[in-house]
């Protein structure tokens, strides 16, 4: 067996730009699960008793259900239901966010729990008031602890956006889809691209382990 | 809008076919990683610098390659350079046991490693061989701290399976997918597809908080 990696070697400006849009896609997504994950997380924790089944419901089923049906019904289905019709990225980004702002919230939960009692009970003697002691005492412990966990997040979305492919968002993996039959070369098309996602997530993965081993005292209380 | 849902109820045999195939590759899957990823985490462990070297390569490439990815070069490198056609079920059943043995790899790693060196050190000092004090002193109890997060490994792995459909594995996203196309029923089918996995997801996530509250370590 012989390769050739000539086709890739010509089109490298065409995976570029699919590189181009991994990246914006999981900068995008990750900012977007974030902020939403963060406030579904405090509201579940400190809102009101009514918000919080509809919030538990909608964590739960977000982490029942495949990313990949989420992309689908977002792409195809949602159109239907809302009449607002959204290019593949943007539904991408709807779907990817509405998925991984559930594992989010499920992080923020742990990290405020993770917070022993005494800390806010301590908050309290000192007269501080409910909104003070959780800005000032518990949410700083509780962000450290959720650090490394946010790192796998970051991980687990970059690598989610491959799954964009399926509704024909131009990233990395549908560029090389595209490549790989136009070429008729989808060994050296998918080698390159294993190398390529590879190479930004390794240092993803150890980053957060180095994180992990750095920070998981501070956060001890 | 107009709905017809009668569809769904015309393609419930299909749609239940599917659905044993989803969960057929899962349990497979699961049968081939648990043994794969205790070779791996015991390669790890070995004091040879060849087998640990090849299983942290082995784990770092599969933690570090998005599924689809892997799943699709299976389907296309597997035939060419082995010389074999496998169908699209084993296609996909390989990339996903090289995927999860990665994961599985280093939760029983880290399930041992989590037991304390005492533990063993008591074993020997009881005449234990090495083996007899992994197998009878520090498995039991590493066990215990495995099982919640092989279950949640379990949960993903469920869900990952939708991704083989991209291979033409006839399983639930696949089947859904199809009937859709054919049938242009697409809010309907879609719907169903989301439907039946949030209905065996769900008990399954519940499941799995359970047993980390129940099994969960707190120092």
């Amino acid at each position: 067996m012989e390769f050739d990696f000539s086709p890739v070697i010509d089109s490298w400006r065409f995976l570029l730009g699919g590189l181009g849009v991994t990246l914006a896609l999981s900068a995008l997504t990750m900012l977007c699960s974030l902020v939403l994950g963060g406030a579904v997380g405090l509201a579940r924790c400190y809102g009101p008793a009514w918000l919080r089944w509809p919030l538990v419901f909608y964590i739960d089923s977000m982490r029942a259900v495949p990313v990949l049906v989420v992309l689908v019904w977002s792409y195809f289905a949602l159109p239907i239901v809302t009449g607002i019709v959204l290019p593949p990225f943007w539904a991408a980004l709807v779907a990817l966010s509405l998925h991984i702002a559930a594992y989010v919230a499920e992080i923020v939960r742990a990290g405020v729990g993770s917070v022993r009692p005494g800390q806010t009970r301590a908050a309290f003697a000192l007269g501080m008031s409910r909104a003070q002691a959780i800005r000032q005492v518990i949410l700083p412990q509780a962000l450290v602890r959720m650090l490394p966990a946010f790192g796998s997040i970051l991980s687990i979305t970059i690598k989610d956006t491959a799954i964009a492919a399926v509704i024909a968002v131009p990233e990395y993996m549908k560029q090389s889809q595209t490549l790989a039959g136009e070429s008729f070369r989808p060994i050296e098309v998918f080698l390159v691209a294993m190398a390529v996602y590879f190479i930004i997530l390794f240092p993803v993965t150890r980053a957060v382990d180095m994180v992990y081993v750095r920070l998981a005292h501070l956060g001890r209380s | 809008m107009n709905l017809d849902w009668s569809v769904v109820w015309h393609n419930a045999g299909a749609l239940a076919e599917g659905t044993e195939l989803t969960v057929a590759l899962a349990v497979l899957t699961m049968a081939i990683a648990v043994p794969g990823g205790i070779v791996l985490a015991l390669m790890r462990l070995s004091g040879s610098r060849l087998l640990s070297g090849a299983s942290a390569s082995f784990v770092e490439l599969f933690r570090n390659l998005p599924l689809i990815l892997v799943i699709y070069t299976a389907y296309y490198v597997m035939p060419i350079s082995l010389g074999l056609t496998f169908s699209p079920f084993t296609t996909g059943l390989v990339a996903l046991a090289l995927n999860v043995s990665a994961y599985n790899g280093e939760t029983f790693r880290a399930g041992i490693g989590s037991i304390r060196k005492g533990q063993s050190e008591a074993a020997f000092a009881l005449g234990m061989s090495r083996w007899q004090a992994m197998r009878e002193v520090v498995l039991p109890q590493a066990a215990r701290r495995v099982l919640p997060v092989l279950a949640s490994t379990w949960v993903s792995l469920f869900k990952d399976t939708s991704l083989v459909s991209v291979i033409a594995v006839g399983e639930l996203a696949y089947t859904a997918m199809r009937i859709r196309s054919q049938t242009f029923r697409v809010l309907e089918m879609l719907t169903a597809m989301a439907a039946i996995y949030w209905a065996l997801g769900y008990p399954q996530a519940k499941l799995v908080d359970w047993l980390h509250r129940r099994l969960g370590v707190s120092e």
